[in-house]
């Protein structure tokens, strides 16, 4: 008995200094996958942004700052970028970086069977030049192509091949799923998916060291009062959401901080406008309506975002009339109106493309993924069923969620969409281009949304040098797809996280959060 | 002559049942009889609900998003509306909205032990009279599930159901789905006392009689030996509806159970639990009070009823 208090003894005495700046944060939603070139989510890449690393990264303020690459520069007359790489930098399991990584990350996270794929499509090929020079050619002059590839991680090569990891697996999982091998900051210790996630900082980085943290624990909570429970009792240091509804109670305790933000990130509707039937609801197999830009357009008005943002988002977002938020570059000023809300003029546009007495269809929303997803998606069911249009709402966890969209399974969607590169550029990419596997375009375009002139636009946006010009063609851009409604962008998200008050931390507007601005008191 | 000879006849019924053990019982126990009025109220608002409540939370078309987080009686901000027992996230009266979920905790109780019943009736019987190899693989079987807590035991065949019905017919389902897995979660507690009864029951000279007079298997079991094992049941019947209210409210909290479209009293709580912490208590407290409400004087009742029954029990 004696025996055992002293080892207990010893292992308190141990346990203090050596935990002593353990971090534990929450979030609604685990990594579905370690794999950075899997799944294009910012869950995923925001979590594996601490362990993977890019060419270049992202500062405080979103800036473009060097990573694995230590300048660049772009070469002759805008055929493409040449990277100087990092020298002396080796992966968590000691391998050494070089270009040979450069390029076989390339080649996996452009593959087909990468969510990446489309972060490409600009390039033509990557060249090695020598063992820490890589050249990345474009199929024509691309001014922003340093600031588009932030999230593009490598991956070491000999790791990824001895794995059998040479290409991600999006369905059934790989080695690189569950494990993963970076160059960053911390390494993944355990990984129990659902469950917990545990970092340890990585003795060998590169970088110069701003944290403070011995380990750090990531733990999925659905439920957000559990998840503000357990931040009040001390059991984790970090939340990111804290529910809109609590913020302000929370904040007024002053037993700890909320900080807030708005979030790169709009939220909108998607319509199928390539299936030829309905495929939920009473009315299914019937032919769909949304395919008639007016069924759209009365979707548009018959949602009263004015009320979402008051009642369920409590004053805490702003309305989005266009793909991309205000503070995004390229946002369209001359398309900032967004539909006014006005059931009588839905209704009416109903009528005349053939639907008085409206239609039942299926919305399918995520429960897990947003800001109070699932009660927008209740909200908006109710607005749309005032003026006729009956929604079957299916909310389920983002993991089912996904999988669904991709199988063309909805009439209707919820879809948050933060452009990686902070530009506006980057949805008409993957949310507005006609799907096309080949060029790597339309990726996220669930809906099929399609238009002739868009596609002509995005080459002629992404090489154009001149500001005004680009502004212009961007413009057209927001213009053609607020007057076909291709979407209903609704609101740009705000962000709310909330820590402890030993905790001091940086809170990015892409709603990443970088642990190694991460110190405990 | 004839006509006062019938005349007291007819009352004389009435007066009888209510001059009887069970009813004189019933009339001296306050307990039964608060309950009994809890329970009837209950019922009967569940019953007359799209009477009753002022609004009809199932129709999407009628909410004002506008109303949500109206606190009870007071007026909401921009509507000027004013709810009862407030409004939850959605602009919905949380008074309607009780009623309605109380239908679908009621229904889905009722059907559930109903089930149990025929299924645990049906199985103790056999076990108790054919006895042999048939006894034993029931009873083990029973024996093994009780092994198990009866709510993990409904969260498997939930999971299970909801695993092979297709996703568009879930929500339609889930009802059904929450009435099986509820019951056969607790058909056990049914056949163990059934089986027993029937154990004592089937060498008593009634049963030996109707043999020798030639009737089936069948018709002894169902119309000789079950109505004298009855009241044992009647009593489990009344507790297991209390226990199936409160399964299909955890299952309702776990979010397994009735879909928030059409939402029990479980999924009500479990919706209200969102705003512990920022102030509206309403939408949680009120759904609560009536679960607890209506479990506990379920159960009381269940109790008395044990007692009232149980002859060794009467002073």
């Amino acid at each position: 008995m004696k025996r055992a208090i002293g080892i207990v003894a010893v292992g308190l005495s141990l346990a203090g200094p050596a935990f002593a700046n353990e971090f534990k944060w929450a979030g609604t939603t685990d990594p579905q996958t370690l794999d950075p070139h899997a799944v294009n989510t910012a869950s995923v890449l925001g979590f594996l942004n601490n362990v993977y690393e890019g060419l270049v990264r992202r500062g405080k303020d979103m800036s473009i700052e060097p990573a694995l690459a230590t300048r660049w520069e772009p070469i002759g007359n805008g055929e493409g970028w040449r990277f100087h790489l990092r020298e002396g930098v080796t992966f968590q399991d000691g391998s050494t970086f070089d270009a040979e990584d450069v390029l076989f990350s390339y080649q996996r996270a452009s593959d087909e069977v990468s969510d990446t794929r489309s972060w490409f499509a600009p390039v033509s090929d990557v060249k090695v030049v020598d063992a820490y020079t890589v050249d990345i050619l474009t199929n024509a002059p691309n001014p922003i192509f340093p600031d588009s590839i932030a999230n593009w991680m490598i991956m070491d090569k000999g790791w990824a091949e001895t794995n059998n990891a040479a290409l991600p697996d999006k369905e059934n999982g790989n080695y690189a799923t569950l494990n993963a091998n970076g160059t960053g900051a911390f390494k993944v210790t355990e990984r129990e998916p659902g469950l917990r996630t545990e970092l340890m900082p990585n003795d060998g980085w590169w970088g110069e060291v701003e944290h403070n943290i011995t380990r750090a624990e990531f733990t999925p909570v659905q439920n957000p009062a559990t998840a503000v429970a357990a931040l009040l009792s001390g059991n984790v240091n970090m939340i990111n959401p804290v529910p809109i509804q609590d913020a302000e109670r929370l904040a007024d305790s002053g037993d700890v901080k909320v900080i807030r933000g708005i979030e790169a990130r709009v939220i909108m509707l998607g319509m199928a406008q390539e299936a030829d039937v309905l495929k939920y609801g009473d009315d299914a197999g019937k032919p769909n309506p949304f395919l008639d830009a007016r069924v759209r357009a009365a979707v548009a008005h018959a949602v009263n975002v004015p009320a979402i943002l008051k009642v369920t988002m409590r004053g805490n977002a702003e309305p989005a009339s266009q793909l991309v938020s205000p503070a995004m570059r390229g946002y369209s000023d001359a398309n900032s109106a967004r539909p006014e809300f006005d059931p009588e003029k839905a209704k009416a546009l109903l009528a005349e493309a053939g639907y008085p007495d409206g239609f039942s269809f299926g919305l399918k929303c995520p429960n897990n993924r947003y800001l109070n997803d699932e009660a927008v998606c209740q909200a908006v069911t109710s607005m749309l069923s005032q003026v006729g249009m009956n929604a079957q709402l299916e909310a389920m966890p983002v993991q089912n969620y996904w999988p669904e969209l991709r199988e063309d399974n909805y009439d209707m969607y919820l879809l948050g969409w933060s452009p990686g590169t902070f530009d506006a550029e980057h949805p008409i990419r993957f949310l507005a281009s006609t799907p096309n596997k080949e060029k790597k375009l339309g990726s996220w375009n669930f809906a099929g949304y399609s238009n002739a002139r868009i596609d002509e636009l995005l080459p002629m946006i992404q090489s154009e040098i001149d500001p005004a010009k680009r502004q212009a063609m961007l413009d057209e851009a927001a213009k053609i797809m607020q007057d076909e409604t291709a979407y209903v962008p609704m609101y740009v998200q705000p962000l709310v996280w909330g820590t402890g008050k030993n905790i001091e931390l940086t809170q990015r507007p892409d709603n990443f959060f970088i642990l190694r601005w991460v110190t405990v008191q | 002559m004839s006509d006062q000879a019938t005349q007291p006849a007819t009352p004389s019924r009435l007066a009888k049942a209510w001059d009887s053990d069970f009813m004189y019982n019933f009339r001296h126990s306050p307990v039964a009889m608060v309950s009994f009025f809890v329970v009837a109220l209950l019922v009967l608002g569940a019953i007359f609900a799209p009477l009753i409540a002022p609004y009809d939370p199932f129709d999407p078309a009628s909410l004002d998003l506008m109303n949500g987080y109206t606190a009870p009686m007071a007026p909401n901000d921009f509507t000027g509306d004013v709810f009862w027992l407030g409004t939850d996230d959605q602009g919905r009266d949380v008074f309607s909205t009780i009623l309605y979920g109380m239908r679908i905790s009621l229904f889905v109780g009722f059907a559930a032990v109903a089930f149990a019943m025929v299924l645990g009736i049906t199985l103790g019987l056999i076990a108790g009279y054919v006895g042999g190899w048939t006894e034993t693989i029931i009873m083990r079987a029973a024996d093994v599930q009780l092994t198990f807590p009866a709510i993990l035991v409904a969260m498997l065949i939930f999971g299970v159901a909801k695993g092979i019905t297709p996703i568009e017919h879930q929500d339609t389902m889930a009802i059904w789905v929450l009435i099986i897995a509820i019951g056969l979660s607790d058909w056990v507690q049914f056949a163990r006392v059934v089986r027993g009864a029937t154990l004592v029951e089937k060498d008593k000279e009634y049963v030996q009689a109707a043999r020798m007079i030639g009737r089936g298997k069948g018709i002894i079991m169902l119309r000789h030996i079950l109505p004298n094992v009855l009241s044992p049941v009647l009593v489990i019947a009344t507790i297991s509806l209390a226990l199936a209210i409160i399964a299909e409210a955890t299952l309702s909290f776990l979010g397994v159970g009735a879909p928030p479209t059409q939402p029990s009293l479980g999924t009500l709580i479990r919706i209200g639990q969102d705003f512990l912490f920022s102030g509206e208590w309403w939408i949680i407290l009120f759904p609560s009070i009536t679960l607890l409400a209506l479990a506990l004087s379920v159960n009381l009742l269940g109790d008395w009823l044990r007692d009232a029954l149980n002859p060794r029990l009467q002073k």
